[in-house]
């Protein structure tokens, strides 16, 4: 497949501080990239650095196989983005706001305005200057900035912020057509593992500057933690009677008891026998499986302490 | 070309929907009638004979005809327009990072190059008009004042003088436009103005000798050269001049195109 967006080792320090320490990664055409690390773990740092709005301490990025730097302008033809929190012109309008963007993308067609003010529902507010709309419309605005150019490659940071729920799930529809049915590839950082993975064929995690794992969404189930949990009505014994039966169990903070084989996660059912056996029938069985939120933060942790 | 025209397009844009212009033609038209104003007083004190700052203020005109008015007006623009040219430069360049839009102009297919001599091009735009306004309110308030000594002749060399002033004073005002680039906003700058003037009225008071050579001081001593106690610039003033409006413009567009936008 082609490789739209290639990082190679790519470093960014600001005097002792490593934002960013050698990422490499590659993104296919039309695959969305999740970047998911904690606030402060070199997201935004490594867009910057995608957009040529900082240079690379070491390293070097491609988008679309040419070099990425500030001088190569004729690149951002096809890339639209959103850094942060969108800010725009407060004295101008919706309108005005994105007819300036249209002009400076070189776009011709005037009515690339009026479609991408459809495209987000913008329509009611295309007359409020950008200083009186709302922390939701204000960040439709920049992400209609973003894709007024209908661009080939979106690097987006964080483009949920502010949004409500039902405004979530529009961007997300949104962005999987871009991928799926323009062949859009998509670069998108978060901070909230549950919410990327909904619609990322691909995520990494970053943790202070490095990229500690990248997975698609089949792999991280599979690392997501999983145990059988089980409630007696006299716990302590039915541990022992389980454990006799050869099963590793634990009681879990909640006083429930929890096997973490793959073999009794895979068959509760004999588990529930060897218990009714032993006159300690289960009042509750179920396979609980590690939320992402917990995975995420479990990931960091474990690869160099969380700060 | 077109990335220019687009980009001097959405500068306009951004000027025309803002306060900030209206605010500085008001500023502006306010010291030139005033002036024009003091004058009338000066002629006529018996008006305010009994506000004494007034008359104290308007005492400091001297004599009260066309040549001296004009002189009154040069220094507007010599001292209080490189105050406000260089603030409206700031504005310009720092609004982009106070307003946080600046992110928007580093990634188009318009290099940034284009972006910043639009700017610098809208800021030489709205500065002339700035001192269109003072000369051409000035000569108004003048004429409706009836200052006497009017000659058509004297007017045009008036003029040409104010013109010159306003460039040098134009020119002297865009390294503001690196400071404001640099410091991400107004502040930087502003302390820029500030010790620029503290430092002009210093030399030009206390180190006349050493003044054709400071080049914020050259549209004062240029624009009042006919006054005796004034030192002339020379040559190598207008050249310090040009040389440091170019250092600033160069300064500007090398932080555009070399330094971390974060």
């Amino acid at each position: 497949m082609d490789e739209i967006i290639i990082t190679e080792a790519l470093t960014k320090h600001f005097g002792k501080v490593k934002a960013v320490n050698g990422i490499s990664l590659s993104v296919d055409k039309g695959e969305i990239y999740g970047f998911l690390g904690l606030n402060g773990a070199g997201k935004t740092t490594t867009i910057r650095m995608l957009l040529g709005m900082i240079g690379p301490t070491s390293g070097e990025s491609f988008l679309n196989g040419k070099k990425v730097h500030a001088g190569n302008y004729e690149l951002w033809k096809n890339v639209g983005y959103l850094v942060e929190i969108p800010y725009s012109y407060p004295d101008l309008t919706v309108r005005e706001n994105l007819e300036m963007i249209r002009r400076l993308r070189l776009i011709r067609e005037p009515d690339t305005v009026d479609n991408v003010i459809e495209k987000l529902q913008l329509g009611p507010y295309h007359d409020r200057k950008a200083k009186n709309l709302s922390q939701g419309n204000a960040q439709r605005l920049g992400i209609a900035k973003a894709i007024i150019h209908n661009p080939d490659i979106l690097l987006l940071d964080e483009p949920a912020n502010g949004l409500d729920p039902a405004g979530i799930v529009e961007i997300r529809e949104m962005l999987l057509d871009f991928a799926l049915n323009k062949g859009v590839t998509i670069f998108i950082s978060s901070h909230i593992l549950g919410e990327i993975s909904r619609f990322a064929s691909r995520i990494g995690i970053i943790h202070e500057g490095r990229l500690l794992q990248e997975s698609d969404t089949e792999q991280l189930n599979r690392f997501r933690k999983r145990c059988l949990q089980i409630n007696t009505h006299n716990n302590s014994s039915a541990e022992s009677k389980i454990a006799e039966k050869g099963f590793a169990v634990t009681i879990s903070e909640g006083g429930f008891l929890e096997i973490t084989t793959d073999e009794a996660i895979a068959n509760p059912d004999i588990i529930a026998t060897i218990l009714v056996q032993a006159g300690y029938p289960p009042t509750m069985l179920k396979v609980e499986e590690e939320d992402l939120e917990s995975y995420f933060l479990r990931t960091i942790s474990t690869a160099g302490g969380m700060k | 070309m077109k990335g220019f025209y687009a980009a001097f397009w959405a500068e306009s844009l951004k000027v025309c929907r803002s306060k900030m212009l209206w605010i500085t033609i008001l500023t502006f038209s306010f010291i030139s009638v005033m002036i024009g104003l003091f004058v009338f007083i000066s002629m006529h004190p018996e008006l305010v004979s009994d506000s004494s700052v007034i008359s104290t203020k308007a005492s400091f005109i001297g004599r009260a005809d066309w040549p001296t008015y004009f002189i009154f007006l040069y220094q507007v623009i010599a001292a209080i327009g490189l105050m406000g040219f260089s603030f409206l430069t700031s504005w310009v360049f720092g609004r982009e990072y106070s307003d946080r839009t600046v992110k928007d102009l580093l990634a188009l297919p318009i290099s940034r190059f284009m972006i910043v001599i639009s700017k610098f091009i809208i800021v030489i735009i709205w500065c002339i008009l700035l001192s269109l306004v003072v000369f051409f309110l000035g000569l108004i308030t003048g004429i409706i004042v009836k200052i006497p000594g009017w000659s058509g002749e004297n007017a045009i060399q008036a003029f040409l003088i104010f013109t010159l002033t306003t460039i040098l004073t134009i020119m002297l005002s865009l390294p503001s436009a690196f400071f404001a680039s640099c410091g991400r906003g107004y502040l930087l700058p502003i302390g820029f103005i500030i010790l620029i003037m503290i430092i002009t009225q210093f030399i030009v008071a206390g180190l006349p000798g050493i003044a054709p050579f400071f080049p914020w001081a050259v549209p004062a001593l240029y624009c009042c050269a006919g006054e005796p106690e004034i030192t002339h610039p020379e040559a190598i003033s207008y050249i310090l001049v040009v040389f440091t409006s170019f250092i600033g413009i160069i300064g500007t567009l090398a932080w555009w195109r070399y330094a971390d936008q974060s």
